[in-house]
């Protein structure tokens, strides 16, 4: 990397990054990461000529991209990025809303090592971005968590919510509509005896959860 | 789901009636129906949804000289097709469609709750917010600059204290200027790649040129069908060209759920969070920490150490309260009845009609007809819903819910039903109008008859003064562990047999409020006369038939054919089963009537029972009248709180289950 620790190029990295989301998503194909990128299935290849050149994606099998442990790296430093950005433009400089998505995309690529460092300082090293995501430390990784069912936790013990287990979309919507999203952090404030329900703090707001959907939530316990 | 506007026949008559149509949208618990109290008076309508309980409450109001509509939506988090009572807050206001919703918001919460609102005009609904409980939030030392927070949104907000009627006219004035004007509806900005993918498949609705569902704007639909709405979907399914417009919206979810790494119901359910936070965050300021000591206390009635011992000493209070209260309240209307009423009554019929088989008919409805209405629902529905008025608007009702859900789960309910269950105890009705704080018919279902197998004082009177009496009180407990054990029985039995299965408990917890007396009396006095309109004629015409029955001679008439099942199964004398068919009318009545027949029958050596029933029979007879239909009165309540269907289903069960545990209890138990 060169000066400051600028990375590479806009174009190849908005590349890198379409890999690794769709790698987390399940797999990434040469396909797929052209419909992402809106793309021809040459221009494609090219790129991802260049993300091999530079040891940031590998082929896996005969039609698997994989982001290295490099890419990985550089994949979440982006998401860090993006998501102080999107920090930034709300809290700092009062965007309005709809814009702050696509505006911290725009910067994210032109975003130095150490401006971003600098940023994360500005705003009081934030743990989230405005929509809830988590924000990745400086050299920390996002990994996979196994994640703890809710009603593990003690009374007094809080944690992040990583996912609603099993696909349940109806009580998925409805949690979402409380507010009890993915990445919302959550504080345990009693565990009813006897088999109860659940009392969870949130944002200021008490919900109480039975045992059977409190098991299906998977925090990640602080 | 239907989707013309406007179909529902109580909503259509509403909407014909007024010039200008308002409907209150809110969370739970933010003050709403205090607000719908404060504007309307006395005259309201519910309308329901075949299949669904929760109501929906419609009212008309006078305002400087115009006639003014008001519907009250059930309160929730949501407008969406996933729980009973958000599809029901969506239907009526697609339905009803109203010139503006006023949407009220808890300024002590306002993150929270500003996703309705912003749901609301993605439907493309005229708003006016009422910024409701500023007091509450002065006092936490929060401040919310409203015209900023109106100007954010684009609507107008007005401050409220609703309890008080603080800021009402003004919002009024708001929403009636709000609703003239129609139209030029704001609308939420989202991320950019959402609206895209909004603005795109609206484009592609407009296109299509398939009217509509609902009348929506074509954004507002747009958002449905990537938010998976169920109504939405099935619309798209039917309409002309829907198949593109279905493929469109699911290609438009994936590209949003592969950006976000989270599918496109969830990223919009953020998005309007995020927004949500993001415009509380610029309009509210903290001048000062609040105070946690109420909050502290607050907590005590969830922690199992304080709140058990809490929530016994509170339902103690309860039962004690019907039974004593409710008691004196009806020694006083039947005294004053019998009193000051009844003898004119008599005398008028009488004097009109003669002494003859009609007059007398007569006198069981008007006279002792109304007589049963004093005597049982009336005064422990008063005194009931005033208590239930205080647990529900102070937010205790739901730490009850916590406490006592692992219970009544394996019954198939949730906490809130052992409120219901312990108002049981000292009256039926009430606990069956109860039944409301459970959220989806099956629930209703199966907590209405569990109600009407709890034994209710007049039942309670029955086995005090006949199996206490003469049999001992060994036998009376008896009759009551038998009745328990059948009701757990029942309830385990009906929850594996009904369709469906328990939802899970998902509910906010809410601060303590102080109750304002006002909306208490306001909503005890809508329930009673629910309860009137609905109950009297039947308890009326009831007790007329069996007066027919009675003052004819036709009573014994009965005697031959119910002899196989009273003398045979039963093993009671066919007098006794007489008196447990006139019983309905009000249970403590069986064990009078049984006395006055059987000296009518057997002569006056019959007024001790014990002359021609023996213990055994003292105790079946009495078991079998605490098991079946609880009263005429019940059977009403039933039939309007979950259906003529289902109420006599549940009616037919009670008795099935009474004269078998009865024929059961004949042949197993000797004394």
């Amino acid at each position: 990397m060169a000066d400051g620790g600028r990375l590479p190029e806009a174009a190849l990295l908005e590349s890198l990054d379409a890999v690794y989301r769709l790698d987390r998503e399940g797999s990434a194909t040469l396909a797929r990461l052209a419909k992402r990128l809106h793309l021809e299935e040459d221009d494609a290849k090219s790129r991802v000529r260049d993300l091999e050149a530079r040891g940031l994606v590998r082929a896996e099998g005969p039609d698997r991209l994989v982001p290295t442990a490099e890419g990985e790296r550089v994949a979440l430093g982006l998401v860090r990025r993006h998501r102080l950005l999107e920090r930034f433009l709300t809290d700092t400089l009062g965007l309005p809303w709809h814009r702050v998505h696509e505006e911290a995309s725009r910067l994210t690529p032109v975003l130095a090592d150490d401006i971003a460092e600098a940023l994360a300082k500005h705003l009081g090293a934030p743990a989230t971005c405005p929509h809830g995501h988590p924000i990745p430390s400086a050299d920390g990784t996002l990994s996979h968590e196994e994640g703890t069912p809710l009603h593990r936790l003690r009374a007094g013990q809080g944690g992040t919510i990583l996912r609603i287990d099993r696909e349940e979309p109806e009580l998925l919507k409805y949690l979402a509509a409380l507010g009890l999203l993915p990445e919302t952090r959550i504080e345990v404030e009693e565990v009813g005896p006897f088999g109860g329900p659940i009392l969870v703090r949130s944002a200021g707001s008490r919900y109480a959860l039975g045992r059977k959907i409190a098991a299906r939530i998977l925090v990640r316990p602080a | 789901m239907s989707l013309a506007a406007g179909c529902h026949p109580t909503i259509d008559r509403w909407r014909a009636d007024v010039t200008v149509r308002l409907a209150l949208a809110g969370n739970p618990n933010v003050g709403k129906s205090s607000l719908f109290n404060w504007l309307t008076g006395m005259g309201v309508a519910t309308a329901n949804y075949p299949g669904k309980t929760v109501e929906v409450a419609l009212a008309t109001t006078q305002f400087k000289g115009q006639e003014i509509g008001i519907m009250d939506l059930p309160g929730t988090y949501a407008l969406g097709s996933t729980s009973e009572d958000q599809w029901v807050a969506r239907q009526a206001l697609l339905d009803a469609r109203p010139d503006a919703v006023v949407a009220v918001v808890d300024a002590t919460r306002l993150e929270r709750n500003l996703y309705l609102p912003l749901q609301l005009l993605d439907m493309g609904m005229p708003l006016v917010i009422a910024l409701n409980l500023v007091d509450e939030a002065w006092r936490s030392g929060v401040r919310i600059d409203h015209g900023r927070l109106g100007r954010l949104l684009g609507v107008p907000v007005v401050p409220t204290v609703a309890v008080r009627g603080q800021g009402l006219d003004r919002l009024m004035e708001v929403a009636l200027e709000e609703a003239r004007r129609g139209g030029g509806v704001s609308m939420p900005r989202y991320g950019r790649d959402v609206e895209e993918a909004v603005a795109s498949l609206a484009d592609l609705l407009v296109k299509s040129g398939a009217p509509l569902p609902w009348e929506l704007p074509a954004r507002a639909v747009a958002i449905l069908l990537l938010e998976d709405d169920e109504g939405a979907l099935g619309w798209a399914a039917s309409a002309a060209g829907g198949d593109e417009i279905v493929a469109h919206a699911r290609a438009a979810s994936a590209e949003i759920a592969g950006r976000h790494d989270e599918p496109a119901p969830i990223r919009i359910a953020r998005e309007r969070h995020g927004l949500a936070g993001d415009v509380a965050s610029r309009v509210k300021s903290q001048v000062r920490t609040p105070s946690r000591g109420q909050d502290r206390f607050w907590r005590w009635t969830t922690a199992p150490a304080t709140g058990y011992p809490l929530l016994g000493l509170v339902l103690v209070a309860l039962f004690a309260g019907l039974f004593y209260v409710g008691d004196a309240l009806s020694t006083l209307l039947t005294g004053g009845w019998e009193t000051y009423v009844s003898p004119w009554i008599r005398l008028g019929v009488l004097g009109v009609l003669g002494e003859g088989v009609t007059g007398r008919s007569l006198l069981w409805g008007v006279d002792a007809g109304v007589n049963a209405a004093l005597a049982v629902g009336i005064p422990y529905i008063l005194v009931f819903y005033l208590m239930l008025a205080v647990l529900e608007d102070t937010g205790y009702l739901n730490a009850v819910a916590f406490l006592t859900d692992p219970f009544m789960h394996r019954l198939g309910l949730h906490g809130r039903a052992v409120i219901p269950l312990v108002a049981g105890a000292g009256c039926n009705v009430p606990a069956i109008m109860a039944t409301r704080v459970l959220a989806t018919t099956r629930e209703r279902i199966l907590a209405s008859t569990l109600v009407c197998l709890v034994p209710c004082s007049a039942r309670t009177a029955v086995i005090a003064g006949a199996v206490s009496k003469y049999v001992g009180w060994e036998a009376a407990v008896g009759v009551y562990l038998i009745v328990a054990a059948l009701g757990w029985g029942a309830g385990w039995g009906l929850n594996r047999l009904l369709p469906g299965r328990s939802t899970g408990l998902v509910m906010e917890m809410f601060p303590f409020r102080a109750p304002c007396l006002r909306t208490m009396l306001k909503r005890t006095w809508h329930r009673f006369a629910g309860f009137v309109r609905v109950a009297m004629p039947v308890v009326l015409a009831g007790s007329l038939v069996l007066g027919i029955i009675y003052e004819t001679g036709l009573v014994w008439a009965f005697t031959a054919p119910l002899a196989p099942l009273v003398e045979g199964w039963l093993g009671l004398p066919a007098v006794a089963g007489l008196t447990l068919i006139f019983a309905v009318l009000r249970k403590e009545l069986a064990l009078q009537l049984l006395i006055t027949l059987a000296v009518a029958h057997y002569g006056a050596s019959a007024g001790d029972i014990t002359a021609f029933m023996d213990r055994g029979q003292i105790f079946t007879y009495a078991l079998v009248n605490t098991l079946y239909i609880p009263c005429i009165a019940t059977i009403a309540v039933l039939a309007r709180e979950i259906g003529w269907k289902r109420g006599l289903a549940v009616s037919g069960f009670t008795i099935a289950l009474a004269l078998l545990a009865g024929g059961v209890a004949r042949r197993l138990i000797a004394f």
